[in-house]
């Protein structure tokens, strides 16, 4: 099947490029700086010194879902970024060094090309965001109280539909521009505009995929899933697949080469 | 049996007309050349044959296409500078270009196995393609690019980057290969062409402005010259013997009086009684056939 | 009392530490391999050393040249 030689060539180059190395390790130091800092601020803040004597340091104890919430603020920023940075070349370093002339002449169907480059960087987003969170849990276990499995996994798998449109968004640049930096910058102006109009509109765009983590967060401290969180995230869904739809017709119309 | 008829295909860039109103057929089983200099549009006219551009105008057909047909499944395309995965061996290039074109797993492996032989890389089948020589690049080029057997073979200037051994190579390779398909080539170079074409299309400022069979064209641009020296001043010779009938025109270069002439039995008979009449010191005299060369340039340079 | 600390400490900073010294390993074991780099590559070898944590991530991002 032509669809799986695609997707067997992306994972394979992750694994030579050792990005199924680094990326998920990455996700992990993520998820746990803000657990495994904060747990030790108190005790930084006095080993810094400067503090008059006497000064009582009182920091709130985080419940445990504050805790995820943190967490998932550090895949916020700068997992996305390095999100937008790793896949930023997917397909236009391939157009931009050319060796896409010698993929694209061949009967290669636009879609397959495109779904299986997105699909496999879904893999590799999915698998680091499984890793990164469940290594959080484990120190959110430790250091802060009890959280069930049951609610980490809901975690991962809402905010994975978020990380999935980010994704979603590079691909769709990756098929409009040559230039990865371009493809990078674009992707993050989308997503930070995407989050101001949100604030912006926010009476009107309940269901903007901006909003998915604070439903997150309700979700964790309630126990319980709100309409609000579903729907959301199928919005988020939707407009993923829009943009890849998207994607496939920018590349079919594109001339692939100078 | 012709295999593709291209009809005023045009292809321009920014109001730029880089290909104008081209128009050719292929026939099965020739080997073509796109001859023209640097700039002529031979490259663009291949990556629009090769679907990578739209072209503005015009028409590309493929014989016995269905309507919604692939065209990339009968053409197989090798560009001027490849670019390869460099993380990948050139066996799993092959194998990956194999399964791209709808071959099995199996399949593709074995005819890798078989084009790799033939090329004369299967030695270096299982080492990383970053560390390939050009002259391997292109061998594996023209090997991943004849996996899926296509109809159509069209390599842009295969030769031009190789050094002349790699360029020997790949020559005598493509003699062997239109024995099985149509080839399709691009050149800068007369004496490439010359060598594996059995026709050319000569192309300048996009467009094409001479074609026909190797033959055809010898004998079209055939003009004969002859050649005379004589003995002292040359200059005073030349200009009756242009004066005659079966003369064209003649140049002076080195000491060598060169005559272009129409008929050459009829200007041969006629220079010698000029020379026998006036008692010239003729010290030599010699026929000599204009190659394609000369055409070549005379077309192009207009 | 002290114990435990002590063994919560470890539990807590060993697979951190495991996750850095990983990074600046692959990191270095591919710079090693690497034909070229963006830059020259006793540049990059300083910055996986040097650079806490994110010097082996910016030189996966960054460093390895690309196709």
């Amino acid at each position: 099947m032509q669809w799986m030689a695609l997707f067997r060539k992306e994972i394979t180059e992750y694994w030579r490029n050792k990005k199924w190395i680094w990326v998920p390790l990455v996700f992990i130091l993520l998820a746990i700086i803000d657990p495994v800092s904060n747990y030790y601020l108190p005790q930084i803040l006095e080993s810094v010194g400067g503090l008059p004597d006497g000064t009582v340091i009182e920091l709130p104890d985080f419940a445990p879902a504050e805790v995820v919430m943190m967490s998932l603020g550090q895949l916020s920023s700068l997992g996305v970024l390095v999100i937008t940075l790793m896949s930023m070349a997917t397909i236009a370093g391939e157009r931009r060094s050319g060796v896409s002339e010698l993929i694209l002449v061949k009967p290669v169907a636009y879609r397959n090309y495109i779904t299986a480059k997105w699909a496999a960087l879904l893999a590799l987003v999915w698998a680091s965001l499984l890793i990164g969170m469940l290594a959080s849990w484990y120190y959110i276990n430790i250091l802060y109280g009890e959280l069930s499995l049951h609610s980490i996994l809901l975690v991962i798998i809402f905010y994975g539909f978020w990380l999935t449109l980010v994704v979603s968004v590079s691909i769709f640049y990756n098929t409009l521009f040559k230039t990865p930096g371009i493809v990078a910058f674009l992707t993050i102006a989308t997503i930070i505009l995407m989050s101001i109009v949100t604030q912006i509109f926010s009476h009107v765009l309940v269901w903007s995929p901006n909003n998915l983590t604070m439903y997150l967060m309700e979700m964790v401290q309630t126990g319980s899933i709100s309409s609000d969180l579903v729907w959301t995230a199928i919005v988020t869904i939707i407009i993923s697949i829009g943009l890849l739809i998207a994607a496939i017709i920018a590349l079919k119309k594109k001339e692939l080469a100078n | 049996m012709t295999l593709l008829t291209v009809n005023k295909l045009s292809k321009s860039y920014d109001g730029k007309n880089v290909v104008k109103d081209v128009s050719f057929e292929f026939h099965n089983g020739k080997c073509i050349a796109l001859i023209g200099p640097n700039g002529a549009g031979k490259t663009t006219i291949l990556r629009t044959l090769a679907g990578l551009l739209k072209p503005s105008a015009g028409t590309i057909q493929f014989s016995n296409m269905k309507e919604k047909d692939d065209i990339r499944k009968y053409i197989g395309y090798l560009p001027q500078y490849p670019v390869f995965y460099t993380w990948m061996t050139g066996m799993e290039f092959m194998i990956y270009s194999g399964r791209l074109s709808y071959l099995s797993e199996a399949e593709a492996k074995k005819r890798a196995e078989t084009l790799l032989e033939k090329v004369g890389i299967i030695d270096a089948k299982d080492r990383k393609i970053g560390k390939y020589s050009g002259g391997m690049k292109q061998r594996l080029g023209i090997a991943q690019a004849i996996i899926h057997k296509p109809k159509l073979l069209m390599l842009d200037e295969p030769v031009s980057s190789l050094d002349p051994i790699g360029r020997r190579e790949v020559l005598t390779l493509m003699k062997e290969l239109k024995e099985e398909m149509t080839i399709l080539f691009s050149t800068h170079i007369l004496s490439d062409a010359e060598e594996v074409s059995d026709e050319l299309l000569l192309l300048n400022k996009g467009e094409i402005v001479e074609s026909g069979s190797m033959v055809e064209l010898r004998k079209k641009y055939q003009t004969s010259i002859i050649k005379l020296e004589f003995q002292g001043d040359l200059a005073k010779y030349q200009e009756p013997i242009n004066a005659l009938a079966s003369v064209a025109n003649s140049s002076i270069e080195r000491d060598v009086l060169q005559v272009s002439v129409s008929d050459i039995a009829e200007a041969r008979q006629e220079i010698l009684t000029y020379v026998l009449k006036e008692g010239c010191p003729l010290t030599s005299f010699t026929l000599d056939r204009a190659s394609l060369e000369d055409m070549f340039m005379k077309v192009v340079t207009g | 009392m002290q114990e435990i600390i002590e063994t919560i400490n470890w539990a807590i900073v060993t697979p951190i530490l495991i996750i850095q010294a990983i990074l600046i390993i692959v990191a270095l074991i591919d710079l090693t391999k690497a034909e070229s780099t963006n830059g020259p590559k006793w540049m990059w070898f300083f910055i996986i050393l040097l650079v806490n944590t994110i010097g082996p991530i910016i030189y996966f991002i960054f460093g390895r040249s690309r196709d």
